[in-house]
């Protein structure tokens, strides 16, 4: 699962007419609706190749396109194979639109096949540079818990909650600029044929360090948000 | 295989529909009656027979013990969960009732789904009565926020009442399938439907492409109980409330009195739609008459709170769809319960327009159905439908904690996998807890099944197990496993937690049969004594007439025997019998109608019976 190159799904033999078939979803020769092969991915489903910036337009496109072929309704009166192929097929169409449109679960699902996205121990652990910041938000959650219980005024430590709520607000919008830039490097990588395997592992890693720091930096924001409800 | 139509099985009415081939318009089906709406309304008869409806919907008053409405709050639903409900309405659920609810109607007791499956049935007869052929398949339709249990249980009803249930629809999708093919309608619709018992708010895209229009549901939410029975419970606590004060009654949501009082607050609820004001006139047990009368405004001061409270699922619906109350291009109220001016109000308000009310709130949804009934039987050719799961689902881990695995919104079908190992040396089972909701920890949310995954000996952290959860078209919830290693796959037994299981399920098919029988024989008989009741009314009628002293005394005598002998049949359950003795009544009075004619209309009507005059 390393080349990037778009994808044309490879031949393969058809369940229902054991022909050969070059369709991506239905077979080439007898047009009945294909099992998904097991290595098939969401952008090979869409027949894009694996760049991280989409045009919504033609994302959205392609899944209603797709979906008045593969939907359930379609097969009400199929064969049961049929109609359990269609439930498969339909499911994973809608799942990749779900991940496709959604910028973040995009960089996560790619490096996820790409065989990159590493969570690790790192999961719970804040990033150096943000240690500090990290420590007296986790104070101040602290003193506003026991403030609330012990029936103190809480207004004050609210707006210092508040105040940090929008500081890591703003860090998360850092990160998904610095997730934009990366996957603009991603993208020109993939072009670029020439493009070494180091410099797409080097992207890789630094889209997974991003998500990291995201789901980290989130994590904060809403446990923030909790509190101060 | 026979016909195929759609069904709206409601909390307060049910119906179906069927798209006419000639016009390729959906149609409702009227009853026996002549009217389209069936009362979800359920009785026991003594003799064990079943009555469905309108007949049904009189005995709540003279035989509160052995009928029952508003059901659908109980589908999928268990004994813990209903206790407030218990307080207003009067069900009576079996107290050894365990995961599934069992209601008691009279000396028997009925599962929620096995009620639901009375009334489809009704329905099915009556659809089968119209096309004189079988119905075998139908299209249900369920409230968007209905959880899998709610759905499974309404598919356990349908395939209890005989009927392949091809697909269970939305409710308020349905609606938007309707007014889709009323008119055509481009860009991006909310659908507000608050029916007797729950309410729904949907938002729909609605895109024309070149294959046809596809009517892709964003997000939906809502309330599976909150609905009109909530504002009849209002109107029933506030006089409640001011009958124990003046004259120290109390009542019981079970007796008659309470069923009595709630039935004339309906309709002055009715009538508070169209009139300013309405006076409530009701006789109490103590002779004296109690008068209230309602203005508009007190009545939409009273019922507030049942309004607002849909506005909350309306707010976070705009909110998933990332789109504001401005954004929408139409909005539509289904459910009859939107025929409240209050409600009309609040809804043009908050979206800044005015609402779709053109086809009529009670039929909608099954005109809708009917035609997703018609989509699935003819193969998809211009209209497709997409739509959504509203409530996460989600798997218990450590700690009691959930996490989401399909968020909600998703649009159905929709799949996860999830990879399960091992964490001690040969342990041969993983145990695996499935949810539905949008809260974090597992005991707030709806527990929907519970399973054991079986894993090959072997040392910790070396099993691999896939799990596949897929919610299908129906919004239902699917398992598969497989073991990655060796790719076999399991089969796995999952015990709904509250469901019927497939042991439950053949047995109710089995009882079910035994009704079905019963079904047909007791139509028979309740009409025949329908008809007999109305000849014997008309015969003893027609001898106060003076011009019955005409008879001779022969034909006096014959008709003094029929009347005793079909007297005595209608006590009985012979269907054929009371045909019988209506007959000979009929042949016996010849001559008394006739003289009761006018003598220059008596040519015209002779050979008519007494009924007919």
């Amino acid at each position: 699962m390393t080349t990037s190159l778009p994808i044309a799904n490879p031949p393969l033999v058809c369940w229902s007419c054991h022909e050969r078939t070059v369709g991506t979803h239905f077979c080439s020769s007898c047009g009945k609706v294909l099992q998904v092969p097991e290595h098939t991915d969401y952008f090979s489903m869409f027949e894009f190749p694996r760049k991280l910036r989409l045009d919504m337009g033609t994302v959205e496109q392609k899944f209603l396109q797709l979906s008045w072929k593969l939907h359930p309704d379609n097969f009400v009166n199929a064969t049961a194979e049929e109609r359990e192929i269609s439930l498969k097929r339909s499911s994973e169409l809608n799942d990749a639109y779900r991940t496709l449109r959604d910028p973040v679960a995009r960089v996560e699902y790619l490096l996820a096949i790409e065989g990159a996205r590493k969570e690790g121990q790192n999961k719970q652990q804040a990033p150096p540079e943000l240690l500090e910041e990290v420590f007296e938000l986790n104070e101040s959650l602290d003193e506003l818990r026991e403030a609330k219980t012990s029936g103190i005024d809480t207004v004050r430590l609210k707006q210092k909650l508040e105040a940090a709520e929008r500081n890591f607000e703003e860090k998360l919008g850092e990160v998904d600029g610095q997730l934009q830039a990366a996957a603009l490097d991603w993208d020109k990588a993939i072009e670029e044929t020439a493009a070494d395997k180091a410099l797409r592992d080097s992207i890789k890693s630094r889209l997974n360090d991003l998500l990291n720091r995201r789901s980290y930096i989130r994590n904060l924001v809403v446990n923030v948000q909790k509190e101060l409800l | 295989m026979g016909r195929i139509v759609g069904i709206d099985l409601g909390t307060t009415n049910s119906l179906v529909a069927y798209v006419d081939a000639q016009t390729g318009r959906p149609k409702c089906i009227p009853g026996p009656s002549g009217s389209t709406l069936c009362p979800s309304v359920v009785s026991l008869d003594a003799d064990g027979s079943v009555i469905v409806g309108e007949p049904a919907r009189r005995r709540l008053l003279s035989q509160p013990e052995r009928s029952i409405y508003s059901v659908k709050r109980l589908m999928g639903r268990g004994p813990v969960d209903v206790q407030n409900e218990l307080k207003l309405f009067p069900f009576r659920i079996d107290p050894k009732s365990n995961h599934v609810i069992r209601v008691q109607l009279g000396d028997k007791v009925f599962t929620p789904p096995e009620i639901s499956s009375f009334i489809l049935r009704e329905l099915k007869n009556w659809a089968e009565a119209y096309f004189g052929e079988s119905v075998d398949r139908a299209v249900i339709t369920v409230p968007a926020y209905f959880n899998d249990a709610q759905r499974q249980a309404t598919k356990d009803a349908g395939k209890l009442a005989g009927l392949e249930v091809q697909r269970l629809v939305n409710e308020p999708t349905a609606a938007a399938l309707a007014y889709g093919l009323h008119e055509t309608q481009r860009g991006k619709v909310a659908v507000y439907d608050l029916g007797g018992g729950t309410f729904d708010i949907s938002i729909l895209k609605l895109i024309a492409t070149t294959e046809g229009d596809i009517y892709q549901v964003l997000s939906t939410n809502g309330d599976t109980h909150l609905g009109g029975d909530d504002v009849d419970n209002l109107l029933q606590a506030f006089v409640h409330e001011r009958i124990l004060q003046t004259d120290q009654i109390d009542f019981s949501p079970h007796g008659e009195l309470a069923q009595g009082l709630r039935k004339e607050l309906i309709e002055l609820k009715h009538k508070l739609s169209e009139a300013d004001s309405a006076t409530l006139r009701f006789l109490l047990p103590n002779g004296k008459l109690y008068i209230h009368e309602f203005t508009r405004g007190a009545f939409e001061a009273l019922i507030r709170p049942v309004v607002d409270r849909t506005m909350m699922p309306v707010r976070q619906a705009l909110a998933d769809a990332q789109l504001k109350a401005s954004e929408m291009d139409e909005v539509v109220l289904v459910g009859g319960t939107t025929r409240t001016p209050l409600i009309r109000r609040t809804v043009q308000e908050f979206f800044d327009r005015k609402p779709h009310t053109e086809l009529n709130p009670d039929e909608v949804v099954a005109l809708g159905a009917a035609v997703q009934a018609n989509i699935l039987d003819r193969g998809v050719q211009n209209m497709l439908l997409l739509d959504v799961t509203p409530l996460s689902l989600g798997i218990e881990t450590y700690g009691g904690a959930v996490a989401k695995i399909i968020p909600r919104n998703s649009t159905i079908p929709a799949s996860a996998q999830e990879l399960y190992t091992t964490g001690v040396d040969n342990q041969t089972g993983i145990d695996i807890h499935v949810l539905q909701g949008e809260r974090e920890l597992a005991k707030d949310c709806r527990s929907l099944a519970r399973f054991t995954l079986k894993v090959p000996t072997a040392p910790a952290g070396l099993p691999r197990i896939e799990v596949k959860f897929l919610i299908d078209a129906n919004g239902i919830l699917q398992v598969g496993a497989k073991d990655v290693r060796t790719g076999e796959q399991q089969v796995i037994e999952v015990q709904p937690s509250y469901g019927l299981n497939d042991n439950d399920i053949e047995r109710m098919l089995e009882e079910s049969i035994e009704y079905a029988e019963q079904d047909f024989a007791e139509r028979q008989v309740i009409e025949a004594r329908t008809e007999a009741e109305a000849i014997l009314a008309a015969t003893s009628k027609a001898l106060a007439n003076p011009n019955a002293a005409a008879l001779n005394g022969e034909e006096r005598a014959r008709i003094d025997s029929s009347i005793t002998a079909l007297k005595s049949a209608v006590q009985g359950s012979d269907y054929k019998l009371i045909r019988r003795q209506i007959d000979e009544l009929n042949h016996g009075t010849e001559h008394l109608a006739e003289l009761l004619m006018n003598s220059a209309v008596q040519s015209a009507l002779q050979g008519k019976n007494l009924a007919e005059v």
